[in-house]
């Protein structure tokens, strides 16, 4: 890129070596290693069978791995919406004047996502529960005695039950990116905005948003690697239930691998999950790459 | 605007007025759930198990320190150790991270050689990886090797599973910084090395903080890695030595409400006292950049 | 190599009968209840043990009578367990053997027993990762259903002739081998206690009330109650099965049993020609997916754990309980001192309309043995401390210990119980568990845990009505031919 900052290779190499052994080492050997795994039939132990590609075949009729899969997806699109939307308006809406106590906004809604996934799970379970839980008892004290449910046992409701969570705590997480790429965006923007009201909060969208446009694609892309291989909230939550209702990828292949000790297939499933959120992560950059394209135009 | 009031002002002020009560609602109702369950689960703590049971939401009638003594004088849960393991391992593992994750991002995202965009790729793809159905691999690789169950095992996996997000972070920051400067102190003669620390770094602080806000927390609640890497009880973390209390027959909600509380103390006195440091910090970074 | 082995057996066994020649040292024979174990003595006691290294000869530390065998060996003897202090609480088992283990330790103080205990669930992934990667402990607990497969891998030390040569095998009981046994070979010692895994626990007097003097004794009587129970504005059964093995553990091992007799169960285990898909199995499946159906049960079986469950009848919301014996320990250290206490009796699940293979059955075994790893007898003096050790933990300084405190069995049989001292509901249990009824097979001790996890997993959405017992079956019989 510029020549007069470029140093020379092996202070490159210095600085980049060590790193690169490490991450290669515990990174890339696992992954390499879980490759070379699922060629074999393995029940845990010594001995392994080579079946050469067979555990793949397998995964590609796995009904229960691609449901999984759409399980994912779900998480994926919930979370960009639920996560990074909310995120964005909240920031906007904290950089507004109208806005009292922004630092304890800040400060408050950050912390979920210094919480273990663990006590997470925990609480939104004492939210959903049957009996004693919080969403029932105000259900009850509204008089709405009818909705009341086994919430987490509802096959059809599950999945953006589980999903609640997960955009609740990390919507601080995608706050605390979009306002450090937010202060540097001129303040009277914002100030010029609300002077119109409700309008005015629009057009900041529409003016704020190209400007982070990149920062934004940073938080889809965080967003959806997470969700790829979404595990904690879901294991402590429900363990994939009812049934598989909620099972998503990282979860199934940690199932066969442990509960039923199938180590071969369940190294098959980490590669194919590898596999697939590398698909969608290309896929959702290509996406966004063509829409941001098509406002380029326009502009 | 303050001056005649029209009516197309007055429904203005009122518009505005409406927007400024809603938004200020909606913030507000977040920031209390953030916050209440930390309240309400310190509260439920305090109470015995069968007050909870009764009522999950009510204050405790009489407040005991009771499941509190029980964790922290159960000598099994090595809980003095555990926080200094955590505390070590997180310390030292943030530190790295971020120090890595700022020369090789750096790297990538202003030196030209051949793999660049290839390694960039690579280290963007450790985002992907499955840990959990990884652990067979993850355990063998580091057993053979001999570099298991040591003080400083934990710190491997978290720096490599860290430097992903770091190094993604870190090159697009990089990235929207003017290269004026770099190209100003190559010319005075700085060495590339000096450039990186005394020039670029001070820069970088935003998103290097933001980094270690990150890496911390993930640092000191990861579970995975201490289970299967760690043997030996005294190099437990925190994580780990409250696992304990989630037995398979005994599921006593305060009890575990008081050890999660313990396991989140130290991280979150350190976020509340400093949060204000953490939060003005990365702003004021960022407009200077 | 050999002969060292058999002299230190042979020490083993001179100092076992020297010390029941004296009498030994009797443990708390003064027949106290589980009230007394939550003080955490066990704990002080092993800090002791490991701080002072008292002398072989001194056992005066020792809360139960461990042979004080001279063992060769000196240095680490890994070992892996779960019972957290935590679950010795209240848990006869786990209280067992942490003091045992800690009495053991202080007999043999050049042993560094390394110990590594966590919480069942994790001790489970933590166990099959060390299985795959062949680096398991030297000591450790064998679930049944995992026997034929890690035999086969030859990571686990053969024990038979162990076994046989035991200075305790003439008290041990026969017959809680068989989910530790492949192709003839005896691979651990069952360890803690035997306990059932199926009983309803009720409140005699809610029932009394509805007008049964003792617990029904089929399903058809239990659903006579269910309208006075939701009357009252309780469920007439709690029932949890968040976590999926409940309803095959606590519930299907013994209502399957009553459908297709032990014959069955054998001939699936030992793959002798039984099927998931036989007729008498499937009409398993379809009665408990009707009762679970019948509204008798609370609402959130399907996504509450047991532990929750019971706590729905410990408050009085549930006029019944099913669980297995854990939750009678728990229910019976939280419930001490209060009426539902005294009112607390147990029955044997009822018996389901059609079903006439067995009667008064209940699943009942010993789940984990003190296994060995295969790499041990590398080393004869580290194996003969390790075998020691699997005695002692599974011998009669166990038994007695539980027997006397708990009236709780396990491998070695203890004569002539006294259950005079113990209360009424201790002496109901004991009769529940080891005198009144007949066992069956726990199913998930045996087979392979592929299979079960799929099972359990289609039983779930069975009860909520979203699969039918024929599939279900169908995709057992599959997982059953594809893993086992």
């Amino acid at each position: 890129m510029l020549s007069s900052i470029r140093p020379k290779n092996r202070v490159i190499f210095a600085y980049l070596i060590l790193p690169i052994v490490l991450y290669v080492f515990a990174v890339f050997i696992p992954l390499v290693t879980a490759g070379f795994y699922s060629l074999f039939e393995w029940k845990g132990g010594p001995n392994k069978t080579f079946i050469g590609f067979e555990n793949y075949v397998t995964l590609m009729k796995d009904s229960v791995f691609w449901k999984s899969f759409s399980h994912n997806i779900y998480l994926v699109i919930a979370c960009i919406i639920g996560q990074i939307g909310l995120a964005f308006i909240f920031v906007l809406m904290i950089n507004s004047r109208l806005v009292k106590l922004k630092g304890i906004h800040r400060t408050f809604g950050f912390f979920p996502s210094t919480v273990s996934a663990v006590a997470i799970g925990f609480i939104w379970t004492m939210v959903f529960d049957y009996k004693r839980g919080i969403l029932n008892w105000f259900l009850d004290l509204i008089g709405k005695h009818d909705a009341i449910k086994v919430w987490l046992n509802e096959s059809g409701l599950v999945m953006l039950l589980i999903s609640l969570p997960l955009i609740w705590q990390f919507i601080g997480y995608y706050m605390v990116i979009i306002l450090s790429a937010i202060s540097s965006v001129d303040k009277e923007i914002f100030e010029v905005a609300e002077i119109d009201g409700a309008n005015g909060f629009q057009r900041a969208i529409y003016i704020v948003l190209p400007l982070i446009k990149n920062t934004l694609l940073v938080c889809v892309t965080l967003c959806v690697a997470g969700n790829m291989k979404a595990f904690d909230h879901i294991f402590v939550m429900t363990a994939g239930g009812p049934g598989n209702a909620s099972m998503v990828m990282a979860l199934y292949g940690y199932k066969i691998s442990f509960a039923q000790q199938n180590m071969g297939y369940g190294s098959a499933i980490s590669i194919g999950i590898f596999i697939t959120s590398l698909l969608v992560i290309g896929g959702s950059q290509l996406l966004v790459k063509l829409l941001s394209k098509d406002k380029g135009g326009d502009n | 605007m303050a001056g005649k009031k029209t009516g197309r002002d007055t429904d203005s002020i009122i518009k505005t007025r409406i927007l400024s009560l809603f938004m200020n609602f909606i913030l507000l109702l977040f920031s209390l759930s953030c916050i209440f369950p930390l309240v309400w689960m310190f509260y439920s703590s305090l109470k015995e198990k069968r007050v909870f049971n009764a009522d999950i939401m009510g204050l405790p009638k009489n407040p005991s320190f009771r499941n509190y003594i029980d964790i922290l004088t159960n000598s099994d849960y090595h809980i003095f150790e555990s926080v200094l393991n955590s505390f070590r391992t997180t310390v030292i593992s943030v530190f790295l991270i971020v120090l890595f994750g700022f020369i090789i991002g750096y790297i990538l995202a202003r030196i030209k050689f051949p793999g660049n965009r290839l390694l960039y790729v690579i280290f963007l793809m450790g985002m992907l990886i499955p840990i959990h159905s990884l652990l067979v691999p993850i355990y063998v690789v580091f057993t053979r090797t001999g570099l298991g169950n040591q003080w400083f095992t934990l710190i491997m996996p978290y720096m490599a599973f860290g430097f992903p997000i770091a190094i993604f972070l870190v090159e697009g920051y990089v990235k929207g910084i003017p290269v004026a400067l770099e190209e100003a102190a190559a010319i005075d003669g700085s060495s590339f090395s000096r450039t990186l620390f005394s020039i670029i770094l001070p820069m970088c602080r935003p998103i290097l903080t933001t980094v270690a806000i990150i890496q911390t927390f993930s640092c000191w609640n990861e579970f995975s890695f201490a289970l299967v890497l760690i043997k030996d009880p005294r190099l437990q973390t925190v994580p780990l030595a409250m696992t304990q209390f989630t037995g398979q027959f005994s599921s006593d909600y305060t009890k575990i409400m008081a050890a999660m509380l313990i396991t989140m103390a130290p991280i979150v006195i350190f976020y509340f006292v400093f949060s204000k440091q953490i939060i003005q910090g990365m702003v004021a970074g960022a407009v200077k950049g | 190599m050999k002969k060292k082995f058999l002299s230190v057996l042979l020490a083993g066994v001179m100092v076992v009968a020297m010390l029941t020649g004296c009498g030994g040292k009797s443990p708390a024979s003064n027949g106290n209840t589980t009230a007394e174990t939550t003080d955490g003595t066990q704990t002080q006691t092993q800090d002791a043990a490991t701080a002072e290294n008292t002398g072989a000869g001194d056992g005066a530390a020792t809360k139960t009578d461990v042979a004080q065998t001279d063992l060769a060996y000196k240095g680490e003897l890994e070992l892996m367990h779960f019972s957290t202090s935590e679950e010795s609480e209240g848990n006869g088992g786990s209280d067992g053997f942490r003091t045992v283990l800690a009495d053991w330790q202080t007999v043999h103080p050049d042993v560094k027993l390394v110990e590594r205990v966590m919480a069942n669930d994790d001790y489970k992934t933590q166990i099959a990762t060390l299985a795959a990667a062949d680096d398991l402990p030297d000591v450790f607990l064998l679930q049944g259903m995992n026997t034929k497969a890690w035999a086969a891998q030859g990571l686990i030390l053969d024990m038979t002739d162990i076994i046989s040569k035991s200075p305790y095998a003439a008290q041990y009981d026969d017959s809680t081998y068989y989910p530790f046994t492949s192709e003839d070979k005896i691979y651990g010692l069952p360890a803690l206690t035997g306990g059932t895994c199926a009983v309803v626990l009720y409140d005699s007097a809610k029932w009394k009330e509805a007008g049964f003097d003792t617990f029904p004794e089929t399903w058809d009587d239990v659903l006579k109650a269910k309208d006075y129970f939701a009357d009252q504005g309780i469920d007439t059964i709690a029932f949890g099965n968040g976590s999926k093995w409940q309803i095959n553990s606590t519930f299907l091992a013994t209502i399957g049993d009553r459908f297709t007799g032990s014959d069955w169960t054998h001939s699936l285990i030992e793959k002798k020609g039984a099927a998931f898909t036989d007729q008498s199995f499937a009409d398993a499946l379809k009665f408990t997916k009707d009762i679970f159906a019948s509204g008798i049960f609370n609402a959130d079986f399907n996504a509450i754990s047991n532990e929750d469950a019971r706590e729905y009848y410990i408050s009085g919301d549930a006029a019944a309980y099913i669980g297995g014996n854990w939750d009678v320990s728990y229910i019976q250290a939280t419930l001490k001192d209060t009426d539902l206490y005294d009112t607390t009796k147990f029955a044997v699940l009822p018996q389901p309309a059609g079903a006439t293979a067995s009667y008064k059955t209940h699943a009942t075994g010993l789940g984990y043995a003190v296994a060995i790893n295969s790499d041990v007898a590398d080393d004869p003096d580290k194996l003969a401390a390790a075998v020691d050790f699997a005695y002692e933990a599974t011998g009669p300084a166990f038994a007695n210990y539980v027997a006397t405190k708990y009236a709780l069995g396990g491998l070695t049989k203890v004569e002539n119980v006294d259950l005079s001292g113990f209360d009424q509901f201790t002496q109901d249990f004991y009769n529940y568990q080891y005198v009144d009824n007949k066992p069956c097979e726990i199913y998930d001790s045996y087979i392979s845990s592929a299979v079960w996890d799929v099972l359990n997993t289609d039983l779930q959405s069975m009860l909520n009505g979203e699969l039918t017992p024929e599939k279900v079956v169908a995709n057992a019989q599959k997982a059953y031919e594809d893993n086992y």
